[in-house]
């Protein structure tokens, strides 16, 4: 559970308290804090309380060594600035950080929470969260946002490169926000759970489960409008083997690099694979497929390419083609919860 | 060998008067000044009574009666930079001019054939003094940086070698004012926090440096006070850099006048990036002053661009912080763009069509569609230019300000692009 609180801290915090983890024992339980103000981490434990306290210890220090303690029981004992850890012969000590200097963090505030199935949502957030921008220029780009759609939770990022569009079906509850990817990253090592509540006020969002909470500052902004990017019909569609595809790219992406595009010539019968790498080589393969459509050259770049066909659902997907100057849509057939939109490259 | 002090920078001493010199003798050992309305070089006979670069020629008069003045020839000068860094060449394949009368050499792997470094440098100022007639001073350091500081210290017609090691101790004794980027106001406020020499401030932590000089300016002092500096020496093609400027021969305050120079500058790095089927990733702006303070500024676009607009946007943009940071009304003197860190035109990453705040501009993103536009612009631009004469397609924005009350002479005699 240390581990856990230790990360909603930043590797690059300005202030030095942040770099230590609250622990607080009360009552029969220690709850353990961990913050960086924009994300934060709680986690509860029932312990044997011998005595009430409230210490900050140096987070990634204490976490490693607990862990690397035998297995057994844990002693934690906080005496003249300094806090104990021992458990199956070692002793660790580390000196104190000024509790006082720990910033106050609210309650977590659950009003309005939503109950949902933990595996489900965190399988939907991965899917959308490979489209959202690492890139801080651009805050409102790395976050996913969520808003309520016909009777769905929906979620949606883009990195302006791509756009995924996740819908959760069955969420009549009303929540709406950009939540930063970087806290929604951490959810599943953190709070994740068979049971998860959630709630989005207009400042944060709240991650509730038996594990502990995590809470997130929404990003402030309009997150651009997405629908208008989304095609209404396309001309042209191939339909393949998720995998068959995957292959294909992984292949070509070990001459491609990052910045060369995968080409991929669409016509009757398959799917023409290549990536040519001037001074290095290139690659090529036939991919089968079922093509509708006139026959064209559109290049990708691999690694969204390959992203996107990570995370769409079943065996087999669909690929939605205007032209090659022009997104194509990645979807998995006969599902229509998840799409994958992403920009070509111009050869 | 890395840490050892093997980078050179050779600065020619008075460089435009020096020539002077060469062409007629009989001005040797007088105070003497190249330029029409102001300074642009003196003898070191001159600056003994104050005369400066940049001051106003009546000026210069005021404070040395005797003074001599001569126009300058700007293609003498020219040639003579030629062949000075043609004797460079001799030394060592890296060499990276930087302006006119100035450049860095790297000597790692000339140590086999001409000696060890302070050895070489001995051996360079020796060889420009016989084959040109020309002064020149060296500094020796680990680092450009470091190279740059021992040679202004070694001024006139000396050589100063910082051993590796010695560095902190060469540094730290001599005034802020050496460093680069501290030009008379950052002295001021400096003093002010009782900062005189760069030893003192390499002891303020940086943090406490920010207060008085703003992060930026803070990290990158810093920096420089304790010789960090990582930057190798490029030669020319390597460095692959386009660039062009414009001097003025009066000041030029106007804002709009400034932004009508960049954008000509703009378009003409522009087109010769996409001539070239290149494009770079690093935009630098140099601004020079009335009083010839001249600084640079940097920034990387979120890729590699040949665009007029993505070029003009950047320039205007750094230009505008240039002034904001340090400008204090001046007027100016020069302006320059260049683009660096070139690659072949890339295959282009389309970005998708937001709109909304906070997504930078998106001029400036190459894959976006508001750049794909403007590079379409572009292209039928130059196609007709090319079809048709420079002058057959002018934006707007530049009709009237034509070169009579533009920049007097585009295209400084640097040798290099800047």
């Amino acid at each position: 559970m240390l581990s856990r609180a230790t990360r909603a801290i930043g590797t690059r915090s300005p202030l030095p308290i942040l770099q230590g983890v609250l622990i607080e024992v009360t009552g029969k339980t220690m709850r353990v804090t961990g913050t960086d103000l924009e994300v934060t981490i709680r986690t509860d434990l029932e312990v044997e309380v011998l005595e009430e306290g409230t210490t900050v210890i140096p987070a990634r220090l204490a976490s490693e060594a607990v862990r690397k303690l035998p297995p057994g029981a844990v002693v934690l004992q906080a005496a003249d600035g300094e806090v104990e850890i021992t458990g199956g012969g070692p002793q660790f000590r580390f000196r104190e950080l000024p509790a006082d200097d720990f910033p106050k963090i609210a309650e977590p505030d659950l009003t309005g929470a939503v109950e949902v199935d933990g595996n489900a949502f965190a399988s939907a957030l991965s899917q959308v969260a490979v489209a959202a921008s690492n890139d801080d220029a651009r805050p409102i780009l790395t976050g996913v946002f969520f808003e309520s759609e016909g009777g769905s939770l929906r979620m949606v990022a883009t990195d302006s490169y791509r756009l995924a569009v996740r819908d959760l079906p069955s969420m009549e509850a009303e929540l709406s926000g950009l939540v930063p990817v970087r806290a929604l990253r951490e959810l599943k090592r953190t709070v994740g759970a068979s049971t998860l509540r959630v709630a989005i006020g207009a400042r944060e969002a709240t991650f509730a489960s038996d594990r502990g909470t995590l809470t997130a500052r929404l990003i402030e902004g309009t997150f651009p409008n997405y629908r208008q990017l989304i095609p209404e019909s396309y001309p042209n569609r191939v339909t393949l083997d998720r995998d068959a595809l995957l292959d294909a790219v992984d292949r070509a992406s070990l001459v491609a690099e990052d910045h060369i595009p995968v080409r991929l010539m669409l016509q009757e019968g398959g799917v023409e694979l290549s990536v040519i790498r001037q001074d290095v080589g290139g690659e090529t393969e036939h991919v089968p497929a079922d093509y509708a459509g006139q026959e064209m050259t559109i290049a990708f770049n691999s690694r969204y390419l390959n992203d996107g066909l990570s995370v769409v659902d079943g065996d087999e997907v669909v690929l939605d083609l205007m032209d090659p100057l022009k997104p194509g849509v990645l979807r998995g057939t006969g599902s229509d919860d998840f799409l994958y939109l992403l920009m070509p490259v111009r050869l | 060998m890395a840490g050892a002090a093997t980078i050179l920078h050779a600065d020619l001493d008075a460089f435009y008067a020096s020539v002077e010199i060469l062409r007629e003798p009989s001005l040797r050992g007088r105070p003497m000044a190249v330029g029409g309305g102001v300074v642009l070089s003196a003898t070191y006979e001159a600056r003994r009574h104050g005369v400066r670069s940049g001051m106003r020629l009546a000026d210069a008069r005021a404070r040395c009666p005797g003074l001599v003045v001569v126009r300058g020839s700007f293609g003498d000068y020219v040639g003579y930079s030629r062949r000075v860094m043609a004797v460079f060449r001799r030394f060592t394949p890296l060499v990276e001019p930087i302006s006119i009368d100035e450049a860095f050499l790297e000597v790692h792997g000339a140590a086999r054939l001409f000696g060890p470094p302070p050895e070489i440098a001995r051996k360079v100022r020796e060889a420009v003094r016989t084959e040109t007639g020309l002064p020149l001073s060296v500094g020796v350091a680990t680092t450009k940086f470091l190279a740059k500081v021992a040679s202004r210290v070694a001024k006139p017609d000396g050589l100063i070698a910082v051993a590796a090691g010695t560095e902190l101790g060469f540094l730290h004794r001599l005034d802020v004012d050496l460093l680069w980027g501290v030009g008379p106001v950052t002295r001021e406020r400096l003093a002010g926090a009782g900062i005189r020499t760069v030893g003192d401030l390499a002891a303020v932590p940086p943090a406490v440096l920010a207060g008085v000089l703003g992060h930026h300016g803070a990290a990158h002092l810093h920096a420089l006070a304790w010789n960090r500096d990582p930057r190798p020496v490029v030669t020319g093609r390597r460095a692959g850099s386009v660039g062009a400027q414009s001097t003025f021969g009066r000041d030029v305050g106007d804002p709009a006048a400034h932004r009508a120079v960049l954008l000509r500058l703009a378009e003409r790095v522009g087109s010769r990036l996409r001539a070239k089927g290149r494009a770079g990733r690093t935009v630098t702006v140099r601004v020079r002053f009335a009083d010839f303070e001249t600084v640079t500024r940097q920034t990387a676009l979120p890729g590699p661009t040949s665009s007029t607009s993505a070029l003009y946007r950047a320039g205007r943009d750094l230009t505008g912080a240039a002034l904001a940071e340090v400008g204090r009304g001046r007027g100016l003197r020069l302006l320059g763009i260049s683009v660096s860190h070139l690659t072949r035109l890339p295959d282009l990453q389309m970005e998708l069509p937001l709109t909304g705040a906070g997504l930078a501009d998106p001029v400036l993103r190459p894959g976006s569609p508001e750049a794909l536009a403007r590079s379409r612009l572009d292209v039928a631009v130059d196609r007709a230019r090319e079809a048709f004469g420079r002058d057959a397609v002018s934006r707007a924005a530049l009709l009237g300000t034509g070169r009579r009350d533009g920049p007097t002479r585009d295209h400084i005699p640097a040798p290099e692009d800047l």
